[in-house]
């Protein structure tokens, strides 16, 4: 059994629990462990960074050393939040003044940022540690007579400085979990574009633009749902779906499934078990 | 892929350059002509549009000026993604073919078009305008000429990579904003704002990010990277367009647009629980009006499906609340004493 930090993203403690729910009923059938950070904080979400640098390095410092303490890996299941840890590892590596500042500070918690441990996502620890081979061995319920959508979106990918794994341009590690889980993965043009998350509380026409078009490509290619390994893409697509699409004059409908809730029916849970019933399109 | 390994050995092969054409004074819509060519490896895609334009079909329009990659006139999207086409290899863009050894050449987006891959760029330069972005000397008339501005290094540290901007609108054509609304003021116009804002020899730094604030502005970028992740020199432009927003939040305060309000709730609620109150930002964001007016449909759906985020009582602060906010307080004197020495 292999351990890992996980860090708990605000949303998926609040409107998408659905996503760790699911992780926990099928972590253990592929040999992973992840043991929750119940002490770590909000990531920032993409805005404190700019707010204030300096509290922007000293949270997620924090967060990181938490998972040092353990020994382990941060693995993270919102793209944002992966995004904006990632940045921060990054900054306080390239600063030894600002390690200096943060972990001044953070001696008070007894935590220390030595820059161990990676910051993942957990598509990142199926494709690389687990492996498609061994997850396609597991497969129970595989998706074969699904034909899926794979909405990357931007965190995952972009910026490619920060993110690295997938190339920006032509992802693949999403598509290949769908072909591991015995789906059919459709080329889809909006697979790594925007969905529209960050600006939808002040310029929400504009979000609502950007969340219609991926929507009805995935409508227009016959896609039976779109599968998302973040939180916040997913809050678009399936709960902004019905005003993004009614604003585009588009009347059709399509399912948004988080990546875990995919594994998890593969691996022979439910609807019910993972969750999935709690989306606002069914 | 024993394939791709013989096109890099192979000194000489025919390629095909599929590129969209319109003219709007003969054609009802656009369409796209297949151009066969030999081409030999070393070959930039913009001398094989020459060649074509020479030998092949004179009637292709494009732009091109220097073809080294300093003038920024031949910004075009190849085989999809903007770029400029006397920097870019045929050879590196033939394992990059949707169709084995047809690459797609396509104007930029996100401006209008004009004919074949000519797009215009006068919006883009009336937003330029607009933002006025120059300097405007902070000299007074009389010391002009008697005096010289001196910049310190670490001054010109914030503005150097934006300089470097040659204006090629890769970036624009990438902009997922604009894309949705077309008045959006665009990632070139940003970075461009930036550069001029920190510049300590500028007297209209408070007017120029007085209109950046507005609708449009900086606050309607969504963070999606895709400009940054474009830019034919690297460019980090979502650093830009964040100096512009942190510039904005200290200069204007945080209550001033419904941006800085949203930006400044995360500040607030780490400060207070160690995680986000989703239940509350709407109406933090926006006011209780808005709220209801755009969100109660929706609400009443979540409320139905139990996904609802919990009110501001029932947030659990994390484990450990008390001594991270100490952490984070220390932290915010240790700002603020910064601020007091840089006025000083």
């Amino acid at each position: 059994m292999k351990r890992y930090a996980y860090y708990l993203s605000c949303i998926n403690e609040s409107m998408t629990k659905e996503v760790d729910r699911s992780i926990d009923l099928w972590q253990k059938d592929l040999g992973i462990e992840m043991v929750k950070l119940h002490e770590s904080t909000c990531c920032g979400g993409s805005n404190l960074d700019y707010v204030s640098p300096r509290h922007f390095a000293l949270v997620n410092g924090r967060n990181i050393a938490l998972a040092e303490k353990l020994g382990l890996d941060l693995i993270v299941s919102c793209n944002t939040c992966l995004m904006t840890i990632r940045t921060a590892k990054k900054k306080l590596d390239e600063s030894p003044e600002l390690r200096k500042e943060v972990n001044d500070l953070l001696k008070k918690e007894g935590l220390e940022y030595k820059g161990t441990s990676n910051v993942r996502h957990l598509l990142w620890v199926l494709a690389d540690d687990v492996g498609f081979e061994a997850i396609r061995a597991k497969v129970k319920v595989p998706l074969k007579n699904y034909r899926i959508a794979p909405f990357y979106g931007c965190h995952i990918l972009r910026p490619s400085t920060v993110l690295g794994k997938d190339d920006p341009l032509e992802p693949s590690s999403l598509d290949m979990l769908i072909e591991a889980l015995g789906g059919t993965t459709l080329p889809y043009e909006h697979k790594n574009r925007c969905c529209g998350f960050h600006t939808l509380l002040v310029a929400e026409e504009e979000s609502l633009n950007v969340a219609a078009e991926a929507l009805q490509e995935a409508i227009d290619i016959k896609a039976d749902f779109i599968v998302t390994p973040c939180p916040l893409c997913h809050t678009v697509l399936d709960g902004y779906q019905a005003k993004a699409l009614k604003q585009a004059n588009v009347h059709s409908s399509i399912p948004v499934f988080h990546l875990s809730e995919m594994v998890g029916l593969a691996l022979g849970y439910t609807e019910k078990q993972l969750g999935i019933k709690r989306h606002i399109v069914s | 892929m024993t394939g791709a390994t013989e096109l890099h050995t192979e000194e000489k092969r025919e390629i095909t350059l599929r590129v969209h054409r319109f003219n709007p004074q003969v054609d009802s819509k656009p369409y796209f002509d297949d151009y066969t060519i030999q081409v030999e490896k070393g070959i930039t895609v913009l001398r094989s549009l020459n060649y074509i334009k020479e030998h092949v079909d004179a009637s292709v329009s494009f732009r091109a000026f220097c073809q080294a990659g300093i003038c920024g006139s031949c910004g075009m999207r190849i085989n999809g993604i903007s770029k400029l086409a006397c920097t870019t290899q045929v050879w590196d863009e033939l394992s990059k073919c949707k169709e084995p050894g047809v690459i797609k050449i396509e104007p930029l987006r996100n401006m209008p078009l004009i004919k074949d891959l000519i797009v215009d760029m006068d919006p883009l330069v009336d937003k330029m305008k607009h933002y006025s972005n120059w300097i405007v000397s902070s000299m007074p008339e009389p010391e002009m000429g008697q005096k010289e501005f001196l910049v310190s290094e670490e001054e010109f540290q914030k503005y150097e990579k934006a300089t470097d901007c040659i204006l090629c609108a890769s970036c624009v054509s990438e902009c997922t904003i604009l894309r949705a609304h077309k008045e959006y003021v665009s990632p070139a116009v940003l970075l461009k704002s930036y550069r001029m804002n920190v510049d300590s020899r500028d007297a209209i730094h408070d007017t120029r990010l007085g209109e950046l604030v507005k609708d449009h502005g900086v606050w309607d970028c969504t963070h999606c990277y895709r400009c940054q992740e474009t830019c034919v020199k690297h460019i980090p432009i979502m650093e830009a367009i964040h100096g512009i927003r942190e510039d904005a939040i200290e200069v204007r305060g945080a209550k001033d647009t419904s941006g800085a309000k949203h930006a400044e709730a995360f500040m607030e609620d780490i400060e207070k629980k160690g995680k986000l109150v989703e239940a509350t930002l709407p109406i933090r964001t926006n006011g209780m009006a808005w709220t209801l007016q755009n969100l109660l449909p929706m609400a009443m759906k979540m409320i139905m499906k139990r996904r609802t985020p919990p009110p501001p009582l029932l947030v659990k602060p994390i484990k450990g609340i008390k001594k991270f906010r100490e952490m984070f307080r220390e932290m915010t004197e240790h700002v603020k004493a910064e601020q007091k020495s840089h006025k000083k």
